[in-house]
């Protein structure tokens, strides 16, 4: 079984994989949906400014309800990353995505064109190393960097909490493989069963599997948001 | 290394990923986010004055309300007053009225009785003088044949003296 993503073609020694065909054409509707979304800006939200509202809205508030006056730096990434996730799961989920054929070289099979995004490691790991990487230098930035560092490194109570301070480290490094090995392993099998349904019947049969595949596309994108939120929470409360 | 290999980690995507996701966060923090949180304090701000606005309104319509009863307790308080001055004076009125017409009709009373008086001393005396004529009428009529000339004059002198007397007492 192929788990990497299949390299397309080159460009200048960049390999553009099917995973960054559809990265892209997530970016394409992102920016199509903020241009929608801020075109014309009103008081009375209507179409996708109702919709883009009602989603920041939501995180805003959750944030607010945990973080408190944190939210406002909080909540861009935590809605970042849902919308990019959500976009580029539900991409992925629409009939026929992974059927358009591309040919690396005359006389082969071919490879699909397009694959999930969120179905190539490359991506998630991105993503969690963002993730990751953010909440700390917001923990440092609101927290300073002593407060940042006494959560790793205390001699209070020698050696227990030199003890805490390692295992803080270790669950630190934890966060990458689990947030990237979650979204990744979800998507990735997924796109298994639903290729495995397609191949026993095409029609009717991967119906409920797409109803189950868009509630793990949602589902996913809501934890890992919402995982950042928590990090973040966490590491830039100055009591934790 | 097989395992990175095997899930196809390449440092180049891995890159390209990350660079891809940070420029997509600053694209919604710049154009999404930016525009959209000063509308939507912009709205709060909106929503926070129109309720004040209401407050303030239905603070007004409260005093209205209050200067409206004030008013109108006032004004039956004023109608009271008005009406039980009217009742009083009506009734001074009545009384004054009535007093009058019984002064009237006193003075018609005795102006009548004055007046019968003066009819009934008129037919009196009318009487009188017809009952003196009468009786000298019926005197002569009477005495003509049995007494004389002379005697008639007398008797009739002293029957009419007698009679004259009856009349004035």
């Amino acid at each position: 079984m192929q788990i990497s993503p299949d390299v397309l073609f080159s460009v200048a020694g960049f390999p553009v994989t099917n995973t960054v065909i559809t990265t892209l054409i997530t970016d394409v509707v992102i920016i199509t949906l903020v241009i929608l979304a801020t075109k014309k800006v009103s008081l009375k939200p209507q179409g996708t400014q109702n919709a883009i509202e009602a989603i920041i809205d939501y995180f805003r508030e959750t944030t607010e309800s945990i973080a408190g006056s944190r939210a406002s730096f909080i909540y861009p990434w935590v809605v970042s990353f849902f919308l990019f996730i959500i976009i580029s799961n539900l991409i992925a989920q629409i009939p026929g995505f992974e059927s358009i054929r591309f040919h690396v070289s005359s006389g082969d099979h071919g490879v699909p064109l397009l694959r999930a995004a969120t179905s190539d490691l490359n991506l998630t790991l991105a993503l969690a190393v963002a993730s990751v990487v953010t909440t700390h230098f917001l923990s440092i930035k609101h927290t300073g960097i002593k407060g940042y560092l006494t959560r790793f490194i205390s001699f209070k109570m020698f050696p227990v909490f030199l003890f805490v301070g390692i295992l803080e480290f270790v669950n630190e490094l934890a966060k990458f493989i689990s947030f990237s090995f979650r979204l990744f392993g979800n998507i990735f099998a997924g796109e298994k069963v639903m290729a495995t349904m397609y191949g026993i019947c095409s029609f009717g049969l991967p119906l409920p599997f797409i109803g189950l595949e868009l509630m793990v596309a949602l589902i996913q994108a809501i934890v890992f948001a919402m995982l950042t939120m928590a990090f973040m929470h966490i590491m830039t409360d100055k009591s934790h | 290394m097989e395992i990175i290999q095997k899930f196809g980690l390449e440092a180049k995507l891995f890159l390209f990923q990350l660079v891809n996701f940070l420029i997509i966060v600053f694209i919604l923090k710049r154009f999404l986010f930016a525009p959209l949180r000063k509308m939507l304090e912009q709205r709060k701000r909106k929503i926070e004055q129109s309720l004040l606005d209401a407050e303030n309104a239905k603070l007004a319509l409260d005093n209205a309300s209050q200067e409206r009863k004030k008013m109108l307790s006032e004004a039956k308080l004023n109608a009271d007053k008005l009406t039980s001055s009217v009742k009083i004076a009506i009734e001074e009125e009545k009384q004054k009225a009535t007093i009058e017409a019984k002064h009237q009709a006193q003075t018609i009373l005795d102006e009548a009785r004055q007046q019968a008086g003066l009819e009934f001393d008129n037919v009196s005396k009318q009487l009188g003088k017809m009952s003196i004529d009468l009786s000298q009428k019926i005197l002569k009529k009477v005495f003509s044949d049995l007494f004389s000339e002379e005697e008639k004059q007398k008797l009739m002198s002293r029957a009419l003296e007698k009679i004259d007397e009856k009349i004035t007492n």
